[in-house]
């Protein structure tokens, strides 16, 4: 009973990651048709600025420094997603291939970029002593990251969800989601509403990449690409466009891949793998998904 | 036409040339450092080639090509070590087994389109990247690679002073993947491909049935990467489970996109430049080419994804159709001003 | 300044040349019909002139040039449509579908209630889950809710039941009333009742361009629409 429920939450934990990287790419596939390749760097960028604001601006380590590491991630990565869009999504509009294309070269390049300047060995992201230890639930022994991964996801995915529900710009992208010609022909300039999930999905994704250089021990370069495949079917499983979606599938891998792992070490990424490949065989558009593009 | 009347003569000079150099006296082919890497990106040049008969002649893009490459490099290596078949017979079975996987993995696939289907290729390349770099069933020898026996492979394989045979054999391949490649276009089976890239009601109304089609194309892709696979063992000496990752098929997709896509010379030629480039900038950072510049610039410049990545945007946003595109426009232009 | 006027306008989908050259005009305060047999190209028309479709050639609302414009800027000029097929949100709610189209400062809602007044039982409720004639009602309110100049609306009554067609014509009636107007419909019936103008298209071409008392005519019906009149 005790594995189990550690099992349990280390999957839950690990599937709010992937959340944090997937709920982007969903909402941007979902309303704009790209298939956004530069995710992966989305996280290392906001990764890195979490690393250089654990150490560089406050190098003692307490709760509200890495509160602060997480939002100046986040909001570093949204800009630079924002960047991106502007610069260079933008200027290929309607050109979906070409779109997706160009996403794979700016994540090379940001990735090289950061490779060169700070190298490819993983670096320590330092963090509050109090995250190393772990609460007794039951028999269960439960590291306390993973409480900690789980409870950020949560809160982004309230706000990402009240966001959609609530404000009109929010609106305007749950219709175009569903259908976005219709929604300029009723007089609106959706540039604001791809702008806006750039921004989110970037914002995710850098908070995502400070909570995964927790999990994963270390901040490189690198690690964008491995945890992009895995946004990648989170977000196919869940369907493209539906934030509730991915939320809902990230959390079924996690704990599958962790389950699968613990009776056969390694078979997890095996298993997850053919789940999506079963999902879009039944059900190609997703669990929850609206759209087929 | 575009087509220059000269163009196929050239074509085979060039390769001539490149055939005879090894041998003709001191260049810098008759190296073996530089025999290996054009070794090398001949094998990625008719990769790519593979790569855009799927993506750009039939018009399916699939993220996990690296899969067939992969598994004509690693089951070429089990049969020629674990079962001690001759090699030529395990290139055979290779491309066979392939074949057959691509078949299984392509009829499902191709139950889906657009997005859904890379998504569907992804998920499968993946599964074999798994399979390979955590060793199920103890074949691959996971994340160490695998070497291949070299006393099963014809000695005229091994060693550096015989580089210039792995050159020559990596040659030939290109030589006869370029042909197939040719062949298949220019059938009619090749021109169904175009059709169902360009509009997939039209082939459907003619009474062919487009999914029909589409596996051949990708089977016979599949077959092919497998032979380049097989070949790429014998030049490289080992299977690696990087040959099986994304990245392979996003580099590919990069190739295509760098040569330009549907003229076959264009993906040949995206192939080789983009291998030759990786591996020279490379040796360029190892070196001091770059001490010179300030480090916040000198850093990414030594690495070689930061200038083929570049190279790929301004293609991508400003040159469509890569270099291939680029002399189509040229010629288009040259052509028009004599009238 | 409400009239429009396309002169020489060409739309080319996939390699087909669907529109070829078409003119016409539409009056201020005039109800146009745009008719002709299916596939001529009316609807591909109504969303060239939206920006939907790229086309070439001259579009001037007002005098004003609107052919390469976003979309979404022509409507801002005041440009309702209502497209075929209606394309309501099927997601979103009632209420958020047309809380979605709000432009003006007060966007009407009391005539959308007053001429649909089912809608207001139903603001809660998902559009995907209305009725067709429900869904036409959503469609046709989103383009009343602000002060349109003109309005562009592709076969309202298509697919709906006999019951239905009447409640739309007696509100298409009803606006038609005082507002610029170009539709496309095939009830003869309704186009008799509201419109001033008919305009004929055929294989991408505007063939006749008059009164609507040609319709009376069996022959001219047979001939342009392909169909035995109006009369039953």
């Amino acid at each position: 009973m005790s594995t189990f429920l550690l099992i349990l939450i280390t999957g839950l934990g690990l599937g709010a990651l992937y959340f944090l990287v997937a709920s982007g790419l969903s909402l941007i596939y979902g309303l704009m048709g790209v298939l956004n390749f530069a995710h992966g760097a989305f996280l290392t960028i906001g990764a890195f600025t979490g690393l250089w604001v654990s150490t560089k601006v406050f190098p003692n380590p307490t709760t509200w420094t890495f509160i602060a590491a997480m939002i100046a991630g986040g909001i570093t990565a949204g800009l630079f997603a924002l960047l991106m869009e502007q610069l260079v999504i933008n200027r290929l509009y309607n050109r979906h291939i070409d779109q997706a294309l160009v996403t794979v070269g700016v994540s090379l390049v940001a990735t090289a970029l950061l490779g060169g300047w700070f190298g490819f060995d993983a670096r320590f992201l330092p963090t509050p002593l109090w995250f190393m230890k772990a609460v007794t639930i039951g028999d269960a022994i439960i590291p306390i990251d993973r409480f900690i991964y789980i409870g950020v996801s949560a809160i982004l995915l309230i706000a990402m969800l009240s966001i959609l529900k609530f404000t009109r710009i929010g609106l305007i992208i749950r219709a175009g989601v569903e259908n976005r010609s219709m929604v300029t022909a009723l007089g609106i300039n959706v540039r604001m509403a791809f702008s806006t999930v750039f921004f989110i999905g970037g914002f995710a994704a850098g908070v995502g990449g400070v909570l995964i250089s927790v999990f994963s021990y270390g901040v490189s370069p690198l690690m964008g690409g491995s945890w992009l495949i895995y946004g990648f079917i989170v977000v196919v499983v869940g369907g493209m466009g539906s934030v509730a979606g991915s939320a809902i599938a990230a959390m079924l891998i996690g704990v599958t891949n962790q389950f699968a792992n613990y009776y056969v070490p390694g078979l997890g990424d095996f298993v997850v793998v053919i789940i999506l490949a079963a999902v879009l065989l039944t059900k190609p558009s997703g669990l929850l998904g609206k759209v087929s593009h | 036409m575009l087509r220059w009347k000269y163009s196929r003569p050239l074509l085979i000079a060039i390769t001539v040339i490149f055939a005879i150099l090894p041998f003709a006296g001191d260049n810098p082919l008759s190296k073996a450092g530089l025999q290996q890497t054009m070794a090398v990106a001949f094998l990625f040049g008719a990769l790519a080639l593979t790569y855009d008969l799927l993506f750009g002649f039939t018009g399916l893009l699939s993220f996990g090509h690296a899969l067939y490459f992969a598994s004509g490099i690693y089951v070429t290596a089990i049969l020629i070590n674990d079962f001690n078949w001759h090699f030529l017979l395990a290139i055979l079975g290779a491309v066979i087994f392939t074949a057959f996987l691509a078949v299984l993995t392509g009829s499902a696939a191709l139950r889906t389109t657009g997005i859904t289907f890379a998504m569907v290729t992804l998920a499968f390349g993946q599964a074999g990247h798994v399979v390979i770099a955590r060793d199920f069933g103890d074949f691959t020898n996971g994340d160490d690679g695998l070497p291949v026996n070299a006393d099963r492979l014809p000695d005229f394989f091994i060693g550096v002073v015989n580089t210039k045979y792995l050159y020559l054999l990596a040659l030939g391949i290109l030589v006869f993947i370029y042909f197939a490649a040719w062949w298949i276009t220019e059938s009619s089976a090749g021109r169904v491909f175009a059709a169902l890239r360009d509009n997939e009601q039209r082939v459907s109304v003619l009474g062919l049935n487009p999914n029909r089609f589409k596996l051949l194309s990708f089977v016979l892709s599949a077959a092919m990467a497998a032979l380049i696979g097989a070949a790429m063992l014998i030049v490289s000496g080992s299977a690696s489970p990087r040959y099986a990752s994304a990245d392979i098929t996003i580099a590919l997709l990069l190739m295509v996109i760098l040569g330009g896509p549907v003229t076959r010379w264009g993906a040949v030629l995206g192939g080789i430049v983009y291998s030759v480039l990786s591996t020279r900038l490379n040796v360029l950072s190892e070196g001091s080419a770059f001490d010179s510049l300030p480090s916040f610039i000198g850093g990414p410049l030594s690495e070689p994804a930061f200038t083929l990545g570049l190279i790929f945007i301004l293609i991508v946003m400003f040159a469509p159709g890569g270099i291939s595109g680029a002399y189509y426009r040229a010629r288009f232009k040259y052509l028009n001003k004599g009238k | 300044m409400s009239s429009l006027e396309v002169k020489d306008l060409h739309v080319t989908i996939n390699g087909s040349h669907i529109l070829q050259g078409v003119n016409f005009f539409v009056p201020e305060n005039k109800v146009t019909a745009l008719l002709g047999r299916n596939g001529v190209g009316k609807s591909t028309t109504l969303k060239a002139i939206m920006g939907l479709n790229p086309g070439t050639g001259t579009i001037k609302f007002g005098g004003t040039e609107i052919v390469a414009m976003p979309t979404h800027k022509i409507v801002q000029m005041g440009l309702g449509y209502v497209p075929e097929d209606r394309e309501i949100f099927a997601s979103l709610t009632v209420k958020e579908n047309l809380a979605l189209a709000e432009r003006d400062e007060k966007p009407n809602y009391e005539l959308v209630y007053s001429l649909f007044p089912e809608l207001l039982t139903r603001t809660g409720q998902r559009a995907g889950t209305l009725s067709g004639g429900q869904q036409q009602m959503v469609a046709i309110a989103r383009a009343l809710l602000n002060k349109n100049k003109i309005l562009l609306i592709d076969e309202p009554t298509k697919g709906l039941a006999p019951k239905l067609v009447t409640e739309v014509a007696n509100a298409l009636a009803h606006v038609a009333d005082h507002s610029t107007m170009l539709i496309v419909e095939q009830n003869l019936a309704l186009v008799k009742a509201i419109a001033q103008n008919i305009i004929v298209m055929d294989q991408g071409k505007v063939v006749f361009e008059g009164g609507p008392e040609n319709l009376q005519d069996d022959s001219f019906v047979k001939s342009m629409l392909g169909v035995s009149g109006g009369h039953k």
